[in-house]
């Protein structure tokens, strides 16, 4: 019987809610809330421990939250390590993906988490560690959980492991050669494989390539807007232009959160009312006169001149330094949701 | 969109279409080597340059003129 | 052109007072066997041996295989250009010993392209010579030029395993075939419309050119192919020895002489011709290492491939590394002129498996089948008998070696890159590659 430390949420690890998501790391004997049910699924590991820690501790202070957990696990003696299953939650996934990338590090053990495709987590952790395909919300708990559960018991038993999709968890960016018949598949020969794709391709018909090209970064082209009058526009940057006290605490760097300002009485962006904190550029200019990265100004000035008609009552922010590509995705995904809503028509994006 | 920056190849490289170049990475549409009147000038061009990119017609990605 | 290959199938392979076959059981008559081998000065050492499946028998350097055969009628050799003169190949009748191969071994000294095959154990299945009865050559020559190069022209020992397969295959010259395949493809203008209404397609394979010295590359009718612009080849040409391989491919993207006369690509496509596809017949393209050659043998394939009025087409790459250029070149060109491609080769994703698995990629190579991975690692138990020499895997720069790689006690660490044609892009691999 393998031991397993589990790693959770505060939501999880029944602490509380986003109240509570400064929770400080603490290490508990046994499984605790879905740790449970990923012990009861397990037929050769056990879980011995679970470590609860809110997902904003391990957020804002990453390296804390790790080294107090790593030095938490010190102690003991377990042969793999579980965190999630996450599901769609991005700070508790990055959070697993984080502990469970440093735990591997040191410990030298399996790692296995559960998060869902459009985590963006996924995208950041992948190559580290086995991470299942999961459910987008936690309705997906007793699928999730199997499906870790069984992987775990593969390992245990030192069961020959086939391919991520076979195994049910996302590529690690690790090819290897394989026989056809020691993945349980038919051996066709490389000549029938190559004929079989061709008529499919010939006819239309799907097929699977045996070599994905990577894809390369493409985004379609919007048309043309015809008449900026008729078209609300939104001022959107990365330049970590905020409010004084910067009342969402958005992060200086690695930002995983965006926000939206009201400037709907505004002709300009004043010092000190708006500062920059993005921690990757000198901030002089941006603080003496934040316009030169939102520029308000520029865009009331052609308002009234009458070269473009409505203005969104707020612009969107969030800091563009040490921000992962998934996280700055996901926040534009959100951020696109929010202008759609607020039948925004057309962006200025400035960068720094 | 239209996405304004002074680091073009990366607004390239992630596939933005309709970039309009910036001065420098910490102001984009200032110049503190110009007089507050002409820095002012400068980001009202390429604000509209950047105005004009969103009513543009393009086949692929483009990086828009400015003049000042 | 028809061409008739009747077969012969061998369960066995034994000496004797004779060189003959009956009811599946090949009988070698040993000493005029070398001495074809011997009528090449230049050899000075020769042995000849059998392996079976299953034997304990590791065999490395291993330089070539061929199948024995022989032409019955039109044409007087299975090696034109080569053996013989310059001649046509591909319609008439050849007798095959099938089943069966002839392996050319070298006695102490390997090169960059030579292999290794196990006849047993775990090893066994990486290569189709493990699961055949194989007559082997070993040898030495008095080639000093290159005695201690990594890359080896292999010239006397190649030849002498031509002449020897020859010899052997004429036993069966007078004999009744077994089995008779028959391949026939009629004139791409000569076809009924119900064929011409199906979907055309080409087999584009790249042979293996990157030596710009001659004597390393493959040969068609005896010709360099490094000198050579992409051209047209009745599939029965191949079928017939229009192709020899070349003698510098890192081995396991090698494609064996006995390889491309048993192609199952030009096989499965001749069968399905009339049936599922037009098929047109192969392009045959090259891979030359400057950009240039590069660009125009892909644009000329394309042009080809277009002027036929292909609908699709199979590229093979024989190698990795920088004809991966190459190969997806041909492919985005192929693409470009409106003819949905599958292209057929190895990857080279580096011992942890994380490398980029081409040197080159192109979105639309999006129809891709992969017979392996050059960067497999392999432990082998040592085996009882070795024919060849062991250290010549650590010592002489096979492409899958290293110093070091061979322990005291016989057995290996080695890459698949040293498996002698393991990858099978002629089309036999029964491995893929997978994301893990």
């Amino acid at each position: 019987m393998l031991k397993a430390v589990h790693y959770i949420n505060q939501f999880f690890g029944q602490v509380g809610g986003e109240e509570s998501a400064d929770f400080e790391p603490v290490l508990q004997e046994g499984p605790v809330g879905p740790g449970l049910l990923l012990n009861e699924a397990m037929k050769e590991v056990k879980i011995t421990h679970t470590v609860i820690c809110g997902d904003n501790f391990m957020a804002s202070h990453p390296e804390e939250a790790v080294a107090r957990i790593l030095k938490m696990l010190e102690g003991l003696k377990f042969d793999v390590f579980l965190a999630g299953p996450a599901f769609n939650a991005g700070r508790y996934g990055v959070a697993c993906g984080t502990i469970c990338k440093a735990v591997k590090e040191k410990f030298g053990v399996p790692v296995i988490t559960s998060m869902n495709e459009e985590n963006p987590a996924v995208e950041m952790f992948k190559s580290n560690m086995y991470i299942f395909k999961g459910g987008r919300r936690a309705t997906y708990m007793k699928q999730d959980v199997e499906k870790m559960a069984a992987f775990a018991d593969k390992i245990a038993r030192g069961d020959k492991l086939l391919p991520a999709s076979m195994e049910g968890y996302f590529p690690r960016g690790i090819r290897h050669e394989v026989f056809l018949e020691d993945l349980g598949l038919e051996p066709k020969c490389a000549a029938d494989r190559a004929f079989e794709m061709l008529l499919k391709k010939l006819k239309g018909e799907p097929y699977e390539t045996e070599l994905p090209i990577p894809k390369q970064e493409r985004v379609p082209i919007a048309p043309a807007v015809k008449d900026l009058r008729k078209v609300k526009i939104a001022l959107v940057t990365s330049g970590g232009i905020v409010p004084k006290d910067n009342p969402d605490r958005i992060q200086s760097c690695s930002a995983t959160k965006w926000g939206a300002y009201d400037i709907s009485k505004l002709d300009r962006l004043m010092a000190p009312d708006f500062k920059t904190i993005h921690a990757g550029y000198d901030p002089e200019q941006a603080n003496k006169n934040p316009n030169v990265v939102l520029p308000l100004d520029a865009i009331r000035q052609y308002q009234k001149e009458g070269r473009i008609g409505e203005v969104d009552d707020h612009y969107y922010v969030t800091v563009g330094t040490g921000t992962t590509q998934a996280e700055a995705a996901r926040m534009g995904r959100e951020i696109a949701q929010r202008l759609k809503e607020r039948n925004v028509g057309a962006v200025v994006l400035t960068a720094t | 969109m239209v996405v304004i920056c002074n680091l073009v190849n990366i607004a390239k490289t992630v596939g933005v279409n309709r970039i309009v170049p910036g001065v420098a990475v910490p102001y984009p549409l200032g110049n503190p080597n110009l007089s507050p009147e002409d820095e002012w000038k400068l980001r009202y061009h390429r604000v509209g340059v950047a105005l004009d990119a969103l009513e543009t017609d393009i086949k692929e990605q483009t990086v828009f003129t400015v003049k000042i | 052109m028809k061409l008739e290959i009747g077969n012969f199938f061998v369960k066995d392979i034994v000496f004797g007072d004779r060189t003959f076959y009956e009811r599946g059981v090949l009988t070698v008559n040993k000493k005029e066997a070398l001495d074809v081998v011997f009528e090449d000065s230049h050899i000075t050492e020769a042995e000849l041996y059998i392996v079976r499946p299953g034997d304990e028998v590791r065999l490395v350097p291993v330089k070539e295989a061929y199948e024995m055969r022989c032409k019955v009628s039109g044409g007087q050799s299975v090696y034109p250009g080569c053996t013989a003169p310059v001649a046509p190949v591909g319609s008439g009748r050849t007798h095959a010993l099938k089943g069966c191969s002839l392996l050319v071994v070298g006695k102490h000294w390997g090169s960059f392209q030579d292999g290794l095959i196990d006849m047993s154990g775990p090893a066994q299945r990486n290569t189709i010579f493990g699961s055949m009865p194989n007559l082997v050559l070993v040898g030495d020559t008095d080639e000093e030029f290159e005695r201690h190069e990594q890359q080896k022209k292999n010239r006397a020992l190649r030849w002498a395993g031509m002449r020897l397969s020859e010899y052997v295959g004429k036993c069966v010259k007078d004999l009744e075939p077994e089995e008779i395949e028959t391949w026939e493809l009629e004139p791409v203008n000569e076809r009924a419309s119900d064929v011409r209404n199906l979907p055309s397609v080409v087999y584009v394979p790249q042979i293996q050119t990157q030596m710009e010295a001659l004597g390393y590359n493959a040969l068609v009718y005896g010709w360099d192919g490094n000198r050579m612009l992409p051209t047209y080849l009745h599939p029965n040409e191949i079928l017939d020895g229009a192709i020899i391989s070349g003698s510098f491919m890192p081995c396991s993207s090698k494609i064996s002489t006995y390889e491309w006369v048993n192609n199952p690509m030009i096989k499965r496509l001749m069968r399905e011709h009339g049936r599922t596809i037009n098929f047109l017949g192969v392009v045959l393209s090259n891979l030359n290492v400057v950009m240039e050659e590069k660009a125009r043998s892909a644009m000329m394939v394309a042009n080809i491939a277009k002027a036929l009025g292909a609908d699709g087409a199979i590229v093979a790459e024989e190698g990795y590394g920088n004809p991966d250029v190459d190969y997806i070149l041909t492919i985005v060109e192929l693409e470009k002129a409106g003819i949905k491609t599958v292209g057929m080769t190895n990857e080279c994703t580096g011992r942890d498996g994380t490398s980029q698995p081409l040197v080159a990629l192109d979105e639309r190579a999006n129809a891709l089948v992969s017979t392996g991975n050059v960067s497999e690692l392999y432990e082998l138990p040592p085996m009882k008998t070795v024919l060849g020499e062991l250290e010549s895997l650590a010592r002489d720069g096979l492409s899958g070696g290293w110093e070091g790689c061979v322990r005291e006690d016989g057995s290996v660490i080695m890459e698949n890159n040293a498996f002698f044609c393991s990858d099978h892009i002629s089309g036999f691999s029964l491995k893929t590659c997978a994301e893990f």
